[in-house]
C-alpha cells in the first residue's frame, strides 16, 4: 500500500535519477481541500469534480550531470476503488493517458503539457471507515474537535500518475493525489420524513424531519410529538449514522459508525409534549450518501432517534436520509429561525 | 406630696355599666400612691381595675359587695395623717355627721372617710376631717337623689391636705378644693 | 438516613461547583485571549454542571447562581465579538452546534440576549425560538432554571410599549405572547414535579416545589411590569390565558399560589374590570384549593382599593362587583360540594367585609350575604369546628365594628338567623362581642322590640342551657358573663316611662325565664333601673291625669319589683332578697305608699327571722334594717311600732354582746326623727341607751369571767358618746361647696342634731348623772389590773373627753348644760 513511496526519500537507499513535478495549470487559484494520509499527516490536495479539464505540466528534471534513457513518457489520470478487505488491490474505474514523449533521452530539465478534457469523474473521492485507527472522544461535547475523523484507506480515490519508462532500470514512477467532488442541484422532491412508532400501550411518539435529503451544510429541522408516555424517559437524542457496506452477496461486509450524537430532548416529557430538533450539520464529517459505486460499495446515512428510559433501555428509530452536496457557492443562509 | 384617691360606691354592675369615660381617661396609672375605697365595688373586675390605677388598695367593705372579706373599717397612717376608712351602713343615721365624728374619735383618725350617702361631702370637724367622696359612677341612691358622679383627690403634704373633689356635672367634670391644715395630733396632745 | 442524604448533597454541591469553577476559569482565559472556539467548549463544560439531578431545589439554586454569574461574563463577550465584527447569526448557529441540551440551550439564551440586542432580527422572532427551543428540557429543575434563565435575560429586551426594540414588526402582544408562552410552560414543569418520584417522598416534594413557586409566579410579575400591557390587554389576552393555564393544571399547589399571584400583582383596578373572568376561574379549581383564603385575599384588596378613593367607587357600582362576587362565592361553594364549614364561613366573613366598606349604606348587601351563610349553614347542623366557629364570630362582629351600633345588626333580617346557627359556647362569645359593642359605643337600646330582638340574640347568655357550670374556670366565666349582662341592661333606656316600663317588663321576663343562677347577677340592675323609673315618674309637674297614670305605673312597678325580687328565694340569696326589698321600701316610702313600704319591710323581715343565719350576715342585716327603717316616714303609728319594735327585738337577739348593744344604741335613733313631724320619744331613746348599757355590763362581766381583754370597754365609751351626742346641742360647720357662686366655699352653720334641746329638764339631769357615772366606770375599767392596756380604748376615750371639754368650752347653753360634768 505504498501509494506515496515516491516521495519517499527519508529512506535513501535508492537515489532517484530524476525529480518529476506535476504542477496543475490552476494550481494557484484552486481550492485544496485537506486529506488525511495513512500516517496521520493531513495534506492539502487540489480539488476537482466531474467533467473538469484537468491541465497542466509535468516537468522532468535530471539529476545534476546524468542523462535519462527511457522508452516513452506517459501520465495517467486513474480514477480507482479500494476494498479494505483486499487492500493494495485498486480497481481502476477510470483511467486516461497521455502520451508525453516518443523514447529517447533527457539530458536537462524538460516540461511537458498535458490535458484531460472534460474528464468523467462519477465518483466523489471517499475515505471509508478504518475501525482501527477510528478516535472517538466521547467527553468533547460540542464535537468542536472532529476527533472522529478517520484515517482510513480510501475507497475511492484520484490520482494523476507520470511514468517515465526504463528498460531495466526500472520506470521511474510520480503519484499526484487530487480529491474530487461532485455538486448536486438542490433535489427537485424532498417530502419530509414523518411517522409515529410506538411500543403499545408504553411509548407512542410521532417525529418529522423537515426533508428527506439534505446537503452537507444542511440544518435538520423536526419535532417529535409524544402520543402516550408510560415509560420514565432519562432523555432522547438523535444520531447519524454511517452505513457503509462492501462487496455483495455472501462477501458483502456492513460498517456502521455513529458520526453524531445529538441531545434533543432532558427529562421525562408528557403526552402531549412536542420537542423541536435543530441539528446542523455542518459540525459534522459527513460525505454526500453513494449508491452503489460500480456495484463495489455504498454508503448510506441515517438519523437514529433514541429514547432512553431511566433504566437505560434504549427505544430507537432509524430514518434513512440522502445526503447530497450542493455547490458552496449555492448554499443559501440556512436561516435557524 | 402624696397623692390619695378616696372612691366608693361604684356599684358596678347592678347600678351602673361602668366608671364614666372622663374619669377613667384621668384615673390613669402612676399618679396616685394610695386609693382608700368606701367600698360597694361591687365584684371583683372593679377591684383589679383600681388595683391597676394602684396597686396601694384599701377598701372597706360595703354591704353590696360581693367579697366579704373587706374589713368593716380600717384605719391606714399616711404621712403626718391618720386616715380610717368605713362604707358607713353601719353609722345610723345614714350620714349623720354626729354619729360619725363618733366614729372618727373611736378610730382616733385626722380624716375620716365614708361612703354610703352618695353625695359627695366634707365637713371640718373639731380639728379633722369627715370626707364623703361620693360614688364614682354616680349611682342610684335612696338617700339621695339625682346623684352626680363624684371622686376625691388627697394632697396631703405635711401637715396639709388639699381635698379636691370631682365630680360630672352635665357631662363636664368640675374641680374643687378644700384646703385642712392639722393644728395638732389629736390623741396625743387633747385641748 | 436523611442526614446522609443532606451529607451528600453537600458532597455534590461541592463536587458540582468546583467542576463549574474549574471550567469558568478556562472559559475566563479563553475570553481574555478572544479565543471563540474555547470560550464555547469551556463554558459548555461548565454548564454541563447544571446537568446534575442529585441536587435539592435549594442547592440546584446556588449552583445555577454560580453560571449564572459566569453567564453574565459570556455575554458580554459575545456582545464585544460581534462588535469585532463576528456575525452575531453564525455565533447564534455555533452555540447550537453543542451535543448536549441543557448547555446548548443555556448558551442559545445567552446568544439570543445578543441578537436581540443587535437588532439584526426582530425581537420577537428571536424570542419565539428561544422560547420554543427550550422545550427540549422536560425535566421539571433543570426546565424550571433554564427558562427562569430565559426570562431573566430577555426581561430588558421585550417589545413593550416605549421600548427600544418595539418596532412595526415587534409588538406589545409578542412580548406578552412569549411571556405567557414561558410562564405556560414553566407551570407545567413545576407541576410535573409533583409526579415524579417515588411516592413515599411526596411531602418532601411537595416543600421542595413549594420553594420554587416564585420561579414560576416571577413570570406573571413581569407581565404585570409590561407597559403595553392595558386594561384591554390584560381582559383579552393575559387574563385568560393564564387562568386557561391555571385552570387545566388540576394541581392544587399551583392554583392557589397562582390565583393568589395574580391577585397580589395586577393592578385593582384590573380585577375590578375583569372579575367576571377572574371569578369564573374560581368554581373550576381543584376541590382541594384553598379559595377561601384566595377570595378573601381579593376582596381584602378591593376593599381596600374603594376606601383608597373616593373616585374608584363609582366603579364598583358599575360592575356590580358585590353581585358578582355574591354569585362567584355561591358558585364556588356549589362546585366544591366538601368544602369545609370554616371556608364557607370565611368567604362570607370576607365578603361581608367587603361589601361594608364597599357599600356601607347598602345593608340589604351585609343582609344578603348573611342570608346566604344561613342557608349553607343551616345544612350542616351546629357547628363544632373551632376554626369555622372563630370565623363565624369574625363575620357576625363585622357590622358591628363597621357601624359601631348594634341596632343596625338588628335590621339585618338574616343576623339571628346565623346567630341561630351557632353553638351555645360560640352563641355566648357572640353575645359578650354584642354586648362590649353597645358597651363601647354607648348604644340605646331604646323600645321594646329591639329589646327582644337583642335577648333573642343573646339567649346564650340569658338561658340556662343543659350543660351544668362544672368547673371554677367557668365559674369565672360565668360571672363575668352575667356581670356583662347586667351591664347591659342599663342600656335599654327610653325617657319617655311608658316605654320604658314596657322594655323592664320584657326583660324580666327574659331574665327570670333564664334559669335561677343568673339571678343574683341580673335582679339587681333590673330592680334599680326600675326604681329609677319610679323616680322618673315622680318628677315633673305633670297634670292630674298624667299624676294619676305615673301612679298607676308606679303601682305596676313595685309589684313587679316585687315579683323579681321574690324570684331570688329561689336561688336562694336571702342577703341580696333583703337589701333589695329595703331599698323597695324606701322607695315607696317617697311614693307615699304605706302598704306598698309595709309590703315590702314585711318581707324583709321574715327573710331576716328564716333564711339569714349567718351571725354576722345577721349584724349587717339588722344595720341596713335599722338604718332604713330609721328614714321611713311614710308609716302610721301602728305600723311604725310593729316594725321599730321587731327590730328592736331583732337587735338584742344577735348573737354576740357587742354586737347586740350596738344594734340597740343604733335603735335608739328609731324614737327621733329629723324633721318637725317626725316621731319624737326622748324617753324610749334613753331607754335603748339604758338597755345597751345594761348589755354592755353583761358583756364586760362574761369578758371578766373568761379573763378576756377589756374589749367591752369600747363599747362603754360608744355608749357614753351616744349620751353625749343625744345631751349635747351640736352646732358645728358643714362645708358644702358650691358652683353656682362663684366657685367659692359656702359655710353653712345649722344646728342638726337638737334633740336634746328639747328634753326635760329633769331627764337631762338623769343624763348628766348617767354620763357621769359612765365616765367614772370607764376610768375604773382601763385601771383595773385585769384589763389588758388598750390603746385604740385608750385613745377613744381621750378623744371623747376631749370632745366633752370642746364642749364646755364652747360657752353659751352648751357650756352650761356641761357645767356639771366633770371631765
Amino acid at each position: 500500500m505504498e501509494l506515496t513511496m515516491s516521495i519517499n526519500y527519508l529512506l535513501g537507499a535508492f537515489k532517484p535519477a530524476c525529480h518529476i513535478s506535476i504542477t496543475f495549470a490552476d494550481e494557484k487559484n484552486r481550492k485544496k481541500v485537506p486529506i488525511k494520509k495513512e500516517n496521520g499527516q493531513t495534506v492539502m490536495v487540489p480539488l476537482f469534480q466531474s467533467q473538469e479539464n484537468i491541465v497542466g505540466k509535468i516537468s522532468v528534471e535530471p539529476v545534476q550531470g546524468k542523462k535519462i534513457e527511457h522508452n516513452g513518457i506517459k501520465v495517467e489520470l486513474l480514477g480507482q476503488i479500494e476494498m479494505y478487505f483486499d487492500r493494495g488491490n485498486f480497481y481502476d474505474f477510470t483511467s486516461l493517458v497521455r502520451e508525453l514523449d516518443v523514447p529517447g533521452e533527457i539530458y536537462e530539465r524538460k516540461t511537458y503539457p498535458f490535458e484531460f478534457s472534460t474528464v468523467e469523474m462519477p465518483y466523489e473521492t471517499y475515505n471509508g471507515v478504518n475501525v482501527r485507527l477510528r478516535i472517538d472522544d466521547p467527553e468533547d461535547p460540542l464535537n468542536l474537535l472532529n476527533n472522529t475523523a478517520q484515517c482510513g484507506a480510501t475507497l475511492t480515490g484520484y490520482v494523476l500518475k507520470v511514468t517515465i519508462s526504463r528498460g531495466y532500470a526500472g520506470s521511474i514512477v510520480e503519484y499526484h493525489d487530487f480529491v474530487v467532488r461532485n455538486y448536486s442541484p438542490p433535489p427537485s422532491i424532498n417530502n419530509s420524513i414523518k411517522m409515529e412508532v410506538g411500543i403499545e400501550d408504553c411509548l407512542h411518539i410521532e417525529f418529522e424531519y423537515n426533508k428527506s435529503k439534505y446537503h452537507l451544510k444542511d440544518v435538520i429541522i423536526g419535532k417529535i410529538y409524544f402520543l402516550l408516555v408510560r415509560i420514565k424517559i432519562k432523555n432522547m437524542d438523535l444520531e447519524i449514522r454511517r452505513r457503509e457496506s462492501t462487496g455483495s452477496g455472501a462477501n458483502t461486509h456492513v460498517e456502521t459508525e455513529t458520526l453524531a450524537k445529538f441531545e434533543l430532548m432532558d427529562g421525562a416529557p408528557v403526552r402531549g409534549e412536542s420537542i423541536p430538533i435543530r441539528l446542523f450539520l455542518s459540525p459534522y464529517d459527513l460525505t454526500p450518501t453513494h449508491r452503489n459505486i460500480n456495484n463495489k460499495f455504498s454508503v448510506k446515512y441515517y438519523l437514529n432517534l433514541v429514547l432512553v428510559d431511566e433504566e437505560d433501555r434504549r427505544y430507537f428509530k432509524q430514518q434513512e436520509i440522502m445526503l447530497y452536496r450542493l455547490a458552496e457557492n449555492s448554499t443559501s443562509a440556512v436561516s435557524m429561525l | 406630696m402624696v397623692l390619695v384617691l378616696a372612691i366608693g360606691d361604684l356599684h358596678i354592675p347592678h347600678r351602673a355599666p361602668d366608671l364614666p369615660a372622663k374619669f377613667k381617661s384621668m384615673l390613669v396609672p402612676g399618679k396616685i400612691q394610695h386609693i382608700i375605697c368606701t367600698g360597694n365595688l361591687c365584684i371583683k373586675e372593679v377591684h383589679d381595675y383600681l388595683k391597676t390605677i394602684c396597686p396601694d388598695l384599701h377598701i372597706a367593705r360595703g354591704e353590696y359587695d360581693e367579697e366579704t372579706r373587706y374589713p368593716e373599717t380600717k384605719t391606714i397612717s399616711i404621712g403626718q395623717f391618720k386616715l380610717g376608712l368605713c362604707h358607713g351602713h353601719q353609722v345610723v343615721p345614714w350620714g349623720d355627721l354626729d354619729s360619725l365624728a363618733m366614729l372618727q374619735r373611736q378610730l382616733d383618725v385626722d380624716i375620716l372617710v365614708t361612703g354610703h350617702t352618695h353625695q359627695f361631702t366634707a365637713y371640718k370637724h373639731e380639728g379633722g376631717v369627715v370626707i364623703n367622696p361620693g360614688s364614682a359612677t354616680g349611682a342610684y341612691s335612696s338617700i339621695t337623689y339625682d346623684v352626680n358622679p363624684s371622686f376625691v383627690l388627697m394632697d396631703i403634704d405635711g401637715l396639709r391636705v388639699v381635698v379636691y373633689v370631682y365630680e360630672l356635672i352635665d357631662g363636664e367634670v368640675k374641680v374643687d378644693k378644700i384646703d385642712f391644715k392639722k393644728t395638732t395630733a389629736p390623741s396625743h396632745s387633747p385641748h | 438516613m436523611i442526614a446522609d442524604g443532606i451529607e451528600d448533597e453537600e458532597k455534590w454541591l461541592s463536587a458540582a461547583s468546583a467542576g463549574l469553577q474549574q471550567n469558568a476559569f478556562y472559559m475566563h482565559r479563553a475570553l481574555d485571549s478572544n479565543n471563540l472556539k474555547d470560550a464555547l467548549k469551556y463554558s459548555a463544560q461548565m454548564l454541563s454542571e447544571l446537568r446534575t439531578s442529585r441536587l435539592s431545589p435549594h442547592k440546584y439554586y446556588v449552583l445555577y447562581m454560580r453560571a449564572f454569574d459566569e453567564l453574565r461574563k459570556l455575554e458580554i463577550f459575545f456582545y464585544e465579538e460581534t462588535k469585532r465584527g463576528c456575525s452575531i447569526i453564525e455565533l447564534y448557529e455555533l452555540v447550537q452546534h453543542a451535543g448536549n441540551i441543557l448547555p446548548r440551550l443555556y448558551l442559545l439564551c445567552t446568544a439570543g440576549s445578543v441578537y436581540i440586542k443587535s437588532k439584526e432580527a426582530p425581537a420577537k422572532d428571536i424570542l419565539k425560538d428561544l422560547v420554543e427551543m427550550c422545550r427540549g428540557i422536560q425535566h421539571p429543575l433543570r426546565g424550571l432554571f433554564l427558562r427562569s434563565y430565559l426570562s431573566q435575560v430577555s426581561r430588558d429586551k421585550l417589545p413593550d410599549i416605549g421600548s427600544e426594540y418595539e418596532g412595526d414588526d415587534d409588538t406589545v402582544m409578542d412580548a406578552v405572547d412569549f411571556v405567557l408562552q414561558n410562564f405556560t410552560e414553566m407551570n407545567k414543569l413545576w407541576v410535573r414535579m409533583r409526579y415524579q418520584g417515588p411516592a413515599r417522598e411526596k411531602d418532601r416534594r411537595e416543600k421542595e416545589r413549594s420553594e420554587l413557586r416564585d420561579l414560576v409566579g416571577k413570570n406573571l410579575h413581569v407581565l404585570s411590569q409590561i407597559e403595553g400591557v392595558d386594561l384591554d390587554m390584560y381582559r383579552d389576552t393575559v387574563l385568560p390565558r393564564v387562568l386557561e393555564q391555571v385552570v387545566n393544571c388540576k394541581d392544587e399547589l399551583a392554583q392557589y399560589y397562582l390565583m393568589d399571584c395574580i391577585i397580589q400583582v395586577f393592578p385593582d383596578e384590573f380585577h375590578l374590570q375583569t372579575l367576571d373572568v377572574l371569578l369564573g376561574a374560581f368554581p373550576q379549581l381543584q376541590p382541594s384549593v384553598d379559595i377561601k383564603t384566595v377570595l378573601s385575599s381579593l376582596m381584602e384588596r378591593l376593599s381596600n382599593y374603594a376606601a383608597s378613593s373616593g373616585e374608584v367607587l363609582p366603579q364598583f357600582l358599575q360592575v356590580d362587583a358585590f353581585s358578582k362576587l355574591n354569585n362567584a362565592i355561591g358558585k364556588v361553594i356549589e362546585a366544591q360540594a366538601d368544602m369545609p364549614v370554616l371556608a364557607v364561613v370565611t368567604l362570607y366573613s370576607s365578603l361581608l367585609t367587603f361589601t361594608l366598606h364597599v357599600h356601607p349604606d347598602r345593608l340589604d348587601y351585609a343582609d344578603q350575604v348573611l342570608g346566604s351563610c344561613f342557608n349553607k349553614l343551616s345544612g350542616v347542623g351546629k357547628l363544632d369546628d373551632s376554626q369555622a366557629t372563630k370565623q363565624i364570630v369574625a363575620l357576625l362582629s363585622a357590622p358591628l365594628d363597621k357601624y359601631n351600633n348594634v341596632m343596625t345588626a338588628l335590621k339585618l333580617s338574616n343576623y339571628p338567623r346565623v346567630m341561630e346557627c351557632l353553638d351555645i359556647e360560640t352563641n355566648k362569645v357572640m353575645a359578650k362581642i354584642i354586648i362590649q359593642n353597645i358597651m363601647k359605643n354607648s348604644t340605646y337600646i331604646s323600645n321594646g322590640d329591639k329589646v327582644e330582638a337583642l335577648f333573642g340574640l343573646i339567649r346564650g347568655l340569658i338561658k340556662d342551657t343543659d350543660d351544668a357550670v362544672c368547673n371554677e374556670d367557668d365559674e369565672e366565666e360565668f360571672k363575668e358573663d352575667q356581670n356583662a349582662v347586667a351591664r347591659l341592661i342599663y342600656m335599654l333606656h327610653h325617657d319617655d316611662p311608658e316605654e320604658m316600663f314596657k322594655i323592664i317588663t320584657i326583660v324580666q321576663k327574659h331574665i327570670l325565664a333564664g334559669g335561677v343562677k343568673r339571678l343574683p347577677f341580673t335582679v339587681p340592675p333590673l330592680v334599680f333601673t326600675a326604681l329609677k323609673l319610679i323616680r322618673a315618674l315622680q318628677n315633673g309637674d305633670a297634670s292630674k291625669a298624667e299624676e294619676a297614670a305615673a301612679a298607676a305605673t308606679r303601682k305596676k312597678i313595685f309589684q313587679l319589683l316585687n315579683q323579681l325580687i321574690e324570684a331570688l328565694s329561689n336561688v336562694p340569696a336571702p342577703e341580696l332578697a333583703l337589701r333589695l326589698y329595703l331599698q323597695c321600701a324606701e322607695a315607696a316610702n317617697d311614693s307615699d305608699l304605706e302598704p306598698v313600704a309595709c309590703e315590702f319591710f314585711t318581707q324583709a323581715y321574715i327573710l331576716y327571722e328564716e333564711e339569714i343565719s349567718d351571725s354576722r350576715e345577721q349584724v349587717t342585716a339588722l344595720q341596713l334594717i335599722i338604718g332604713t327603717l330609721q328614714r321611713m316616714h311614710v308609716f302610721g303609728v301602728e305600723n311604725r311600732d310593729t316594725l321599730t319594735h321587731k327590730a328592736t327585738g331583732y337587735s338584742a337577739k344577735l348573737l354576740k354582746k357587742p354586737d347586740q348593744c350596738r344594734a340597740v344604741y343604733s335603735c335608739s335613733h328609731l324614737f327621733w326623727a329629723d324633721d318637725q313631724d317626725g316621731v319624737r320619744d326622748g324617753e324610749r331613746v334613753l331607754l335603748c341607751l339604758k338597755r345597751a348599757l345594761k348589755i354592755a355590763n353583761a358583756a364586760q362581766q362574761m369578758a371578766n369571767a373568761t379573763r378576756g381583754s377589756g374589749g367591752s370597754v369600747i363599747l362603754f365609751i360608744e355608749i357614753l358618746n351616744k349620751y353625749v351626742s343625744s345631751f349635747t346641742f351640736v352646732e358645728y360647720c358643714t362645708v358644702r361647696f358650691s358652683y353656682e357662686n362663684q366657685g367659692s366655699i359656702m359655710t353653712r352653720c345649722g344646728s342638726k342634731f337638737r334633740y336634746l334641746y328639747f328634753f326635760e329638764k329633769g331627764n337631762t339631769q338623769i343624763t348628766v348623772n348617767t354620763i357621769q357615772d359612765l365616765m367614772e366606770l370607764i376610768t375604773t375599767e382601763m385601771r383595773s389590773d385585769n384589763a389588758a392596756t388598750d390603746p385604740a380604748a385608750e385613745a377613744f376615750f381621750a378623744n371623747t373627753l376631749r370632745y366633752i371639754q370642746f364642749q364646755k368650752q364652747k360657752g353659751g347653753a352648751v357650756s352650761e348644760k356641761y357645767e356639771p360634768v366633770k371631765a
